[in-house]
């Protein structure tokens, strides 16, 4: 039954984006929309099937796998395409297809008249189902292969608008980024198959070398592609590019979902990267410098997606910071709560910005709340979530991974440091947002180019989803409050079992420093942005540019890659060519003319040669008698 | 009958090709003729896939009568099991562009259609000789087709074109001779399966040389790029998807096998052009000017992952080759006849003049997307699934091979890309007419047919990866080479 | 057997074949030319017949016979064309026809 449930989890959003794919002009797009609503509602009810079925099992029984065929094989080396349902992919499932499917609904009225409205809602279910088969994998290489889908579902999606350049640009670039990832990932792959000779996760986890250089290389692959997927540094570059794409894309795949994919695969290959301990220690220490370096970029950036965008990669910093540490079921709960309040920030800005035509700049923006008073408050929780304001969602779960990491020695108390000031930053950016965008007085931009939707701020489908996410980011913390009672650890437990896990004090400790940083936080930004008693600092070059990330890479990356091009068409392949064609041609012609030299007509010569050539033979007779 | 079948696979298109120039039929019935042996030819293979034992490591539907007797030449057919997949992609992609060739209507129909069923005749007779004569005068045999048909209905430039690579197979060829005689004298036999393995240089770099000029590898492959582009786009579909096949038949079937130590010796050699031939040919398709650029450059690349593959002397380089050389026939395929479309509608190749193709043209931007995230090996796809299985193995022999062809996973992305994103995506271009029509029913039914194998391939690519050497031991063909 | 040895034929043979061969190729007119490959026929001849005499056969003597007459033919065609030549007063120099060439 539970594996009954995990294939029609995983294969109804293919058969969507199948069916809207064939159907193609002959159905209205409305009719697409809700092919690909209802059915993500139906693998969540899948997975919710899966997982009452799970909770009526014995800890010890709750892995279920089952096998279609064969995928691959090659001598002694299987690859099935195996499913694996256990505590940790159903709750992944879970949040995929719930948040997912309340996103696609709220794309039924963002999306409404849209040309290309039909593509976009395949796209939507392909990814769905990417994004199923990556956390439902078995197995290394089907967890390989959702993980492609998914960047590739991400390229289809960025590039949405597609006859704007920057957008393409931009898909490519995050395409090119992830598969950077995708090769080191195959490394590791390709490591992990000489060395224990299949890539099915019991065996792996098993066999694994436990240590040493191949076990340091292995996580380090691994670590790559996480990277690269969850753009932290230095693979992030391609994530504010990728607000191009429609704004219920930021919110499911770069919010809620695909970015988290390589916490997830932090926390499932745990067992990897404990035998590599330099290398989680590497994936908390990127985790800590990105969402120090994303809150501080955040500070200055003008698009409202953009602000966001950044704070979802110093999010999911912290999030890396706990799966780095060792603290799992930390991490699998921030990535919880997360996407509870990202989405619902992306969405809520999303119906500003549909209000407003599409504007995304918070200057033009500004003071839209006191016209939208549902967005505004929604807007608010979104953000309180966001800082960690108890009770709201963030609260429990980002201060439960401040606390596991002064568990961890000097190295854990250092970020344990910078995370306290990456949630000053937090409260900083994310209330300046909020205070710019939502409160004051209307900007003339705004009330010149609001127009209500039939009276309402929106289509209804945007405001109830958004409604239903703002009551997740309410109670949603509340599964998990670790001094006092804790569900989601004790039911991953037997799967990712904790190495850094923290007293009571170390909770209270951590939470009451982090609620103080971002409490101070939402007071300076109060204080410039809503009350004005201070003038706005002005905004550092450095954050502006991003810190030359972009800049560095186009001339490491991109230039030489060119300028390597360029010469190998200049100096190898012109050569080559012009010496097939002309060089050969012309060595026959010349040999030629050589050789008709000795035709020159003169009788005399031709007589020298034949007697020449009939004593040559005369001799040669003579001797080899 | 179940004998017969190998010698119905290379004949049929043969007297096919001789009805079809005697018979003095208008062209469209010449095409629907020649159209039909194709399809009745893609059920012939059909049938000896559903018959093939694939649990057993011997020669199936093999034939066998003596030819020249005091020399020991016969003639013998026979099928592997990854002959007969590189059977099976010929005659489907044949099939394709011989519909596609009667789609749009080529002149001189009767001697274009003849040719192109001689031309598969040849091809099949590659892949299921067991003779070296035989091999060889098949391997010849391509040649004649493939030259009256660019040199007649190619492009602009197609003398110059031709010229090149007639002298470029000749000479590899020449040098394939003389390999062929001294070996065949050595051995008193020229039968595949009856000869012992030889551990001359010479004689291996003799058939080494003219297999990379046919796969092609870098860098014998100055004929590449004039060829691809004066073609009908029908005939480089042809020449890049199972053409260059032949080569890397060649190099699995007989320079490997016979030639155990010497392979060996010279596996970092041929490791080095094939890595070569990756990296650089993804760079040029990176930035090539127009879009066959970007796939004969792709094909270069491919050849080399392949030979990366069949030179990693393990089950899973072998299973990868296999899989691999059967996907890219099929990719390069439909990617030619593309291009071909495409160029038909706006009368050029070039990228910089094209752009914008997917507004209001769903089945063009749906089929050149599938197909070229197919042709970049997205995870899960087909091409991935040879990729990872070759790499893996390659990685095996040295882990530098395996990084080196990871970088390929890069560039693969990057070019495909900038190749999708040229024709279909940003502005109109200067040279796409507004009034350039959708893909129509008669191109769709020769390319769908193609994208639907793919992505079956893509569910199951065990289907060919498990089932490329009999008992899926490489062992059973090559020995294990260490 | 009587006359002179058989060296005496072959050494006579020999030098006028020589004769005839320089004649060939040093000389410049047709007609010397002719001449001189009169001559190589002529000394062939010689040689044939004396080792005829020498063996007491026949053979030799019937194969001269038949040189005679191939050379006879020779001899009328290259006539003729030095004769049609001459005609239309062509240089009869061999440096300077050349244009049968490759």
């Amino acid at each position: 039954m539970i594996d009954a449930a995990a294939w029609v989890c995983l294969l109804l959003p293919l058969a969507s984006a199948i069916a809207i794919t064939l159907a193609g002009t002959r159905v209205s797009r409305r009719l697409t929309g809700y092919v690909s609503t209802i059915t993500t509602m139906g693998a969540f009810a899948a997975a919710v099937v899966a997982f009452i079925g799970l909770l009526g099992e014995s800890p010890e029984d709750r892995t279920h796998t089952t096998t279609a065929w064969t995928w691959l094989s090659a001598g002694p080396y299987h690859f099935g395409l195996t499913l694996l349902t256990d505590q940790l992919s159903v709750v992944m499932m879970l949040i995929v297809t719930g948040v997912g499917s309340l996103i696609i609904a709220y794309s039924l009225g963002y999306m409404d008249r849209e040309d290309e409205e039909r593509r976009f809602f395949a796209y939507m279910s392909l990814f769905v189902f990417s994004m199923l088969l990556l956390v439902q994998a078995n197995n290394l290489l089907i967890l390989l292969a959702g993980w492609g889908m998914v960047g590739l579902s991400s390229y289809l999606l960025i590039g949405f608008y597609q006859e704007r350049p920057v957008a393409i640009a931009a898909a490519k670039k995050a395409f090119v980024m992830n598969a950077f990832g995708d090769a080191t990932m195959a490394l590791a792959l390709f490591l992990l198959i000489e060395h224990t000779g299949q890539l099915d996760y019991a065996g792996v986890f098993a066999t694994s070398p436990q240590s040493g250089t191949a076990a340091n290389l292995i996580a380090l692959g691994l670590l790559g592609g996480a990277v690269a997927k969850s753009a932290q540094v230095p693979l992030h570059t391609w994530l504010p590019d990728a607000m191009e794409g429609p704004t219920p894309v930021s919110a499911l795949i770069h919010a809620a979902t695909m970015v988290t994919a390589g916490v997830y695969l932090i926390v499932r290959c745990h067992t990897l990267f404990e035998n590599a301990y330099i290398v989680e220690d590497l994936a908390a220490a990127l985790g800590a410098i990105t969402l120090v370096m994303a809150g501080l970029i955040a500070l200055v950036q003008t698009d409202i997606k953009k602000v966001i965008a950044y704070s979802t990669m110093s999010q999911i910093g912290y999030m890396f910071v706990g799966a780095g540490l060792g603290a799992y079921p930390n991490a699998m709960f921030h990535l919880m709560t997360h996407a509870f309040f990202k989405a619902l920030l992306f969405l809520a800005a999303g119906i500003a910005i549909h209000a407003l035509t599409g504007e995304q700049d918070i200057r033009r923006l500004a003071g839209v709340g006191k016209l939208m008073p549902y967005t505004k408050i929604v807007f608010l929780i979104g953000t309180l979530a966001l800082v960690g304001i108890f009770p709201f969602a963030g609260f429990f779960s980002k201060d439960s991974i401040l606390a596991a990491s002064l568990d961890r020695g000097w190295y854990g108390a250092t970020i344990f440091v910078i995370g306290v000031v990456g949630a000053l930053l937090t409260g900083l950016y994310a209330f300046r947002l909020y205070f710019v965008v939502f409160t004051g007085e209307p900007s003339p931009f705004a009330r010149e180019h609001y127009h209500a939707h039939q009276g309402k701020e929106g289509p209804v489908s945007m405001l109830w989803t958004v409604g239903v996410l703002a009551v997740l980011s309410c109670v949603g913390g509340l599964l998990q409050f670790a001094p006092f009672w804790d569900p989601l650890s004790k039911w991953l437990d037997p799967v990712d079992a904790p190495i850094a896990t923290a007293t009571s004090w170390e909770e209270w400790f951590a939470s009451g420093l982090s609620l103080s940083a971002g409490l101070l936080g939402i007071f300076i930004a109060w204080s410039i942005y809503a009350a004005k008693r201070r003038p706005a600092p002005k905004p550092v070059t450095l954050f502006e540019k991003k810190f030359y990330w972009d800049e560095l890479y186009d001339l490491v990356w991109y230039r030489s890659t060119e300028s390597l091009t360029r010469g190998l068409y200049a100096f190898v392949e012109r050569p080559l060519i012009a010496g097939s064609l002309t060089a050969v041609t012309s060595a026959f012609g010349l040999g030629s003319r050589e050789l008709s030299t000795a035709q020159n007509g003169l009788v005399r010569s031709y007589a020298l040669a034949l007697a020449g050539g009939i004593a040559v033979l005369a001799v040669v007779f003579l001797a080899a008698r | 009958m179940n004998d017969w079948l190998t010698t119905i696979l290379i004949f049929l298109p043969v007297a096919g090709a001789l009805v079809v120039a005697v018979l003095p039929l208008p062209r469209y019935w010449a095409g629907s003729l020649a159209a039909l042996v194709s399809l009745i030819e893609v059920g012939f293979w059909i049938t000896a896939a559903t018959k093939f034992d694939f649990g057993s490591a011997d020669l199936q539907f093999a034939q066998q009568a003596s030819w020249l007797s005091d020399l020991n030449v016969s003639y013998h057919v026979g099928q592997y099991a990854f002959s007969l997949w590189l059977v099976g992609a010929t005659t489907v992609v044949m099939a394709a562009c011989i519909v596609y060739g009667w789609w749009i209507g080529r002149e001189r129909a009767r001697a274009y259609f003849s040719l192109m069923l001689l031309l598969t005749g040849a091809i099949v007779g590659v892949f299921t000789a067991q003779d070296l004569l035989l091999f060889y005068a098949f391997f010849e045999a391509m040649l004649i087709p493939l030259y009256i048909l660019i040199g007649v209905w190619g492009g602009a430039g197609r003398l110059r074109a031709t010229l090149t690579f007639v002298i470029y197979t000749v000479v590899g060829s020449l040098l394939m001779l003389a390999s062929i005689v001294v070996y065949g004298l050595q051995q008193g036999t020229f039968d595949l399966t009856k000869m012992g393995p030889s551990t001359s240089t010479w004689l291996f770099l003799g058939f080494v040389v003219a297999f990379a000029i046919k796969a092609p590898l870098f860098p014998l492959h100055g004929w590449l790029p004039s060829t691809y582009r004066e073609s009908p786009a029908e005939v480089s579909a042809v020449l890049s998807g199972i053409v260059g096949k032949a080569g890397l038949y060649g190099l699995l079937r007989i320079a490997i096998p016979k030639f155990p130590t010497v392979a060996h010796d010279w596996r970092i050699v041929l490791l080095v052009l094939a890595s070569v031939s990756l990296v650089y040919g993804s760079l040029l398709a990176w930035r090539a000017p127009d879009f066959r650029g970007v796939v004969l450059y792709s094909s270069l690349a491919q050849a080399g992952l392949i030979v990366l593959g069949l030179f990693a002397f393990n089950d899973l380089g072998l299973d990868g080759a296999v899989l691999q050389m059967v996907n890219h026939a099929l990719i390069s395929a439909t990617l030619f006849l593309l291009a071909g479309m495409v160029e038909r509608r706006t009368s050029t190749g070039e990228l910089a003049l094209l752009g914008g193709m997917a507004r209001g043209r769903p089945a063009l931007a749906t089929i050149v997307m599938t197909t070229g995230i197919i042709a970049l090996a997205v995870p899960l796809s087909t091409s991935f699934a040879g990729e990872f299985l070759i790499l893996a193995g390659v990685f095996q022999q040295h882990w530098a091979w395996g990084a080196i062809g990871a970088t390929g996973i890069v560039l693969a992305a990057m070019y495909m890309l900038r190749a999708i994103s040229a024709v279909l995506h940003e502005d109109v271009g200067p040279a796409v007419p507004e009034s350039a029509l959708d893909l129509r029913a008669g191109e769709l039914a020769v390319v769908v047919p193609l994208v639907v194998c793919l992505l079956a391939l893509s569910a199951y690519p065990n289907l060919i990866s498990g089932h490329a050497f009999g008992t899926n031991k490489v062992s059973s063909l090559i020995g294990v080479v260490k | 057997m009587h006359g002179p040895e058989i060296q005496w034929y072959v050494i006579l043979s020999a030098i006028l074949f020589t004769t005839g061969a320089l004649g060939v190729m040093l000389r410049r007119s047709p007609l010397i030319i002719l001449l001189s490959v009169e001559i190589m026929l002529n000394a062939a001849n010689l040689l044939l017949i004396a080792f005829s005499r020498l063996h007491g056969r026949e053979d030799g003597q019937i194969f001269a016979i038949s040189v005679m007459a191939v050379a006879a033919s020779e001899v009328v065609v290259g006539l003729g064309l030095i004769v049609a030549m001459g005609r239309r007063h062509v240089d009869l120099d061999v440096d300077k026809l050349r244009t049968l060439r490759g």
